[in-house]
């Protein structure tokens, strides 16, 4: 998505959905069940606007229960569903071509890939029947604005990343993107994922998206109030500061290094916060990893099942952590709206909040006064400085990152705003975000980019119909100015409402700024201007954008064409372990890859080792339950919640138990490609055809018919475990994310 | 009586998601043993395309009560508002309500020797039982009184689709009437349940 037009993230949000969709097309999501309330606007979408809700999915979902259109699609055949909606689209000239020529790059490849997409290919290769599949062109072709909405069934693939770019393809195609009613709904899945994200708990990013280049760690050093040499001087040595480090995904081969590592030493000690590790891909891998690490670190308000999994009998540190309820601070929903929320309560017992085991780790560790210095810094006249003696929390904090992360525009959301917004709850429209009374000309919890002190927030994304001031904005100019000699930037045709500029311009830097906007800068801003707009602490180029009606990343093309990708136009590709073995040769997957996140990964050498579906013939499929979450430890601490599941299972149709002698609730093993095994409970469920079985991933506490009971620390047992279903996921990893391939894979089934 | 005043339930079976929230939170709210279900969720037709529904169903507090007619040492009592009650002091554990009730509403204690039932207990609507209102007491051999306190019976309160409907029959009436007719499609005229509670 960020690939695409700049961000990667919702591009519009529920209420609008309620008020403007007229069909929604859900693909790997199944809302009803991760996201009840969210998917409640879905519902009312239908209600009030008669809007068509259309699942595609490889299991008959509770929200499928609910969709006027369902299609069974295999697992891993996103792209080529895709494509032969577009094959239909593009045939019958139903593209919105005014909406392609004046702000996209690179349709006629995409054109060309889908001229292969037959509907009988189409089908042939996704399992939906062809009529299925020109119905749902036709509807979306004369259903505007339609939306799409997408979660980790999308992702979690060795083909996420062209999933993920298929998607917004199909909006663009379809001219529905920067529309209300229309968009990218990617949703999150967990409470403030949007805002993890944003502050990028991740491997290869600095916080807000800023990469780890040079010119990143130098703009975070002057905003930190820190010496740049002082902070390359922690790393084991200068090069390490701009590669991306280990990813939750394959961490483990840090530790185990069985496949080639690119690291300084093994991962010796790991400390996890606030995170189910034992709901990731390969937890046997995990579970050997864990046995073999020196420390292992917990802090979290349950017992972290990682805890319970290895065998591990010293050195494991569990750190009691308060919840949200304890703490206070800022949130970020799935819609980019921020929401302050209160304390209720004290940390409980001998807890501490979050923030305050990493203040003690960090004064134990020596940098606690260069950790907490930005938090008594402000901008003083376009110069940033240390104005106070000691920092209020968390306030300081939210003013920190309202000061710092400019690339998501998250100037606007300082902490006296925000809590602004908390105290006058009652004053917004839940359906529009819109303000009343002394909230008025603001929407609910700004959402970003909210470029300034005075700027309402952006509902929908990509709206060249709205004001940049009052939240519009074009596609942003990030991937240059020109490819092939082709310009990126719009149209002269597409000019943000109220702008003084016509037609599209670039992102705004400090040697640009006087031509495009034309005026003049005074030597004093000169002098304090920064490079560019991400980097402009003084918040001058974001003042002059301001009154001239401007959005400081540009007004450019979305491209659908990514040249620095293995696939610059997306590619079916079958997955890694796929049941059509006949389709491999057809459609392989990528060549094998060297140093990702520093580990090589597996893409053809172990699609093509042998003809996986002989040996594992029935597709497995993972699912949430809705009473369990991520890995469930949590709720099923619950005897309400684990009254509903009391035991792991899995849902077999009744056809398939017959060929293996399974009755209703009988025992059955479940054995992976990677040699590992699983012991859970056959449910007849005509959800899943013959084909294929479904299971859920939120237990822990058994690993491969062991019960681990025995681990828990005493009264820590909660009143449900079992098997995760992600000890037999199937070897392999997104080749740009390292995202797990949770979702298509294979399995045999044994009589237990 | 009049309509007016007369508390309903209905669940629109076209927003149900099976999300367990009502159960779960009739549960936690009232202090249920796990083998006790004021409020289940239940499925018909699971997996089916196009025929499965999910409904959430407890006591439908039915204007003609079975249970208090087939009662045979007459527990039960209908409040001016319609919410059907009883005393579990008087209750004998026999378990005629359960065969006469057409919701399976009656729950009983399944422990002790032989599973011996103990008095039963059911959905109140949050409205507490016959001893004094929000005394320890009551709560305790009820559960909240919420009603008492203005409030809107939990099970609705926390549904996270609005397909769980209470309070005052016109009221509820009016919400999904308003609902079928935006929908635009052809709709059943009379909800599940209603009939066999309401008779009309």
């Amino acid at each position: 998505m960020a690939n695409t037009w700049g961000y990667g993230a919702m591009t519009n949000h529920f209420g609008d959905v309620v008020e403007n969709s007229k069909a929604i097309l859900m693909i790997g999501a199944n809302s009803a069940v991760a996201n009840p309330i969210g998917f409640k606007h879905f519902l009312q979408a239908k209600d009030r606007n008669n809007a068509k809700l259309i699942v595609v999915d490889p299991v008959y979902t509770k929200s499928a229960a609910k969709a006027d259109h369902y299609l069974r699609i295999r697992t891993g055949t996103d792209v080529a569903f895709i494509y032969g909606l577009l094959h239909i689209i593009f045939k019958n000239g139903w593209e919105d071509k005014e909406f392609i020529d004046s702000r996209v790059y690179g349709m006629d490849g995409v054109r060309q890939e889908a001229e292969k997409w037959t509907p009988e290919e189409t089908s042939d290769v996704t399992g939906i029947p062809a009529e299925q599949i020109i119905q749902l062109a036709t509807l979306l072709a004369k259903t505007k604005p339609t939306t799409v909405v997408w979660a980790l069934g999308i992702t979690q693939h060795s083909t996420g990343t062209s999933n993920t770019r298929i998607l917004p393809i199909l909006q663009l195609v379809l001219g529905n993107m920067g529309k209300k009613g229309g968009g990218c709904n990617i949703i999150r899945g967990h409470d403030n994922v949007q805002g993890s994200t944003d502050m990028c708990c991740l491997a290869d990013s600095l916080p807000g998206y800023y990469g780890l280049g040079e010119a990143s760690w130098k703009y975070y050093a002057k905003a930190w109030g820190i010496d740049f040499n002082w902070l390359q001087g922690r790393f084991h040595s200068p090069k390490w500061m701009h590669e991306k480090g280990f990813s939750l995904a394959k961490w483990w081969q840090g530790v185990l290094q069985e496949e080639k590592t690119y690291s300084s030493s093994p991962i010796r000690a790991l400390w996890v916060q606030g995170t189910g590790i034992t709901s990731m891909a390969q937890t046997a891998k995990v579970q050997e990893a864990l046995d073999k690490l020196d420390l292992l670190v917990i802090a979290e308000p349950f017992v972290n099942e990682a805890a319970v999994i290895t065998s591990k009998k010293d050195d494991i540190y569990i750190l009691p952590v308060g919840t949200q309820f304890e703490t206070e601070g800022s949130v970020t929903a799935t819609n980019r709206s921020s929401q302050w929320r209160s304390k209720v309560v004290d940390p409980l017992y001998e807890s501490k909040t979050d923030h305050e085991v990493m203040f003690e780790f960090a004064k134990k560790f020596g940098f606690y006064d260069e950790y907490v210095k930005a938090m008594k810094m402000d901008i003083v006249d376009g110069e940033i400085k240390v104005v106070k003696k000691d920092y209020n929390w968390p306030d300081d904090a939210s003013n920190e990152i309202a000061r710092t992360v400019k690339t998501i525009g998250l100037g606007g959301w300082t902490a006296k705003r925000l809590r602004e917004h908390q105290e006058n709850w009652h004053l917004f429209d839940p359906i529009t975000l819109r303000g009343y009374g002394k909230m008025k000309n603001q929407y609910y919890g700004l959402p970003w980019p909210s470029w300034d002190n005075n700027h309402p927030g952006s509902p929908v994304l990509y709206d060249v119909d709205t004001p940049v001031n009052k939240g519009g904005m074009g596609f942003r100019n990030r991937f240059g100015l020109e490819h092939d000699g082709v310009s990126q930037l719009a149209d002269e045709s597409i000019s943000v409402k109220g702008s003084n500029i016509k037609g599209g311009y670039p992102e705004i830097t400090k040697d640009n700024i006087e031509e495009v906007l034309k005026i003049k800068l005074t030597e004093d801003e000169k002098k304090k201007i920064g490079a560019n707009w991400k980097v402009d602490l003084s918040g001058i180029i974001q003042e002059k954008c301001r009154e001239k009606g401007v959005c400081v990343y540009g007004n450019a093309k979305a491209r659908v064409k990514v040249w620095t990708f293995p696939d610059p136009i997306p590619k079916h590709r079958e997955p890694i372990h796929s049941p059509r073995h006949d389709l491999v040769m057809k459609y392989p997957t990528y060549e094998d890859q060297t140093n990702n996140f520093r580990v090589d990964v597996r893409f053809k050498s172990e699609q093509q080792q042998q003809d996986w579906s002989k040996d594992f013939p029935t597709m497995l499929v993972t699912m949430r339950v809705v009473n369990l979450s991520g890995a469930g430890m949590l709720e099923r601490t619950s005897k309400y919640l684990s009254h509903i599941t009391p035991e792991m299972f899995a849902h077999i149709n009744p056809e398939l138990a017959a060929q293996h002698g399974l009755r209703d609730g009988d025992m059955m093993w479940l054995h992976s490609p990677q040699n590992t095994k699983i012991k859970v409970k056959a449910i007849y469920s005509h959800s899943v055809t013959p084909d294929r079985i479904a299971l859920p991933y939120n237990f822990a506490g058994m690993m491969q018919g062991v019960d681990m009971s025995a681990n828990y620390p005493e009264g820590t047992k909660p009143y449900a475990i079992g098997e995760s279903s992600n000890t037999i996921t199937n070897y392999g990893f997104d080749i740009i994310t390292q995202i797990p391939e949770f979702n298509a894979g294979l399995c045999k089934i044994e009589r237990a | 009586m009049s309509e007016m005043s007369r508390m309903k339930f209905y669940c629109d079976e076209d927003r149900c998601i099976e999300c367990f929230a009502c159960s779960v939170a009739c549960s936690e709210a009232h202090e249920l043993p796990t083998g006790i279900s004021r409020r289940k969720v239940i499925t018909l037709n699971e997996g089916k395309e196009s025929l499965e529904y999910s409904l959430s169903i407890a006591c439908m507090h039915c204007t003609d009560a079975p249970c208090e007619q087939v009662c045979p040492v007459d527990c039960f009592y209908i409040r001016e508002d319609g919410i059907v009650l009883h005393d579990k002091e008087t209750c004998i554990g026999c378990g005629y309500c359960l065969y006469a009730c057409p919701f399976g509403a009656p729950q009983f204690p399944r422990d002790g020797a032989f599973g011996a039932k103990g008095a039963m207990d059911k959905c109140t609507m949050c409205a507490g039982g016959p001893l004094e209102t929000n005394s320890s007491h009551e709560r305790h051999m009820y559960g909240q009184n919420r009603i008492a306190e203005g409030k809107v019976p939990l099970c609705a309160a926390v549904c996270s689709t609005n397909a769980l409907l209470v309070g005052d029959s016109q009221r509820v009436s009016q919400v999904y009437r308003t609902r079928v007719l935006s929908r635009g499609h052809n709709h059943i005229a009379t909800p599940k349940a209603w009939k066999s509670a309401y008779g009309s």
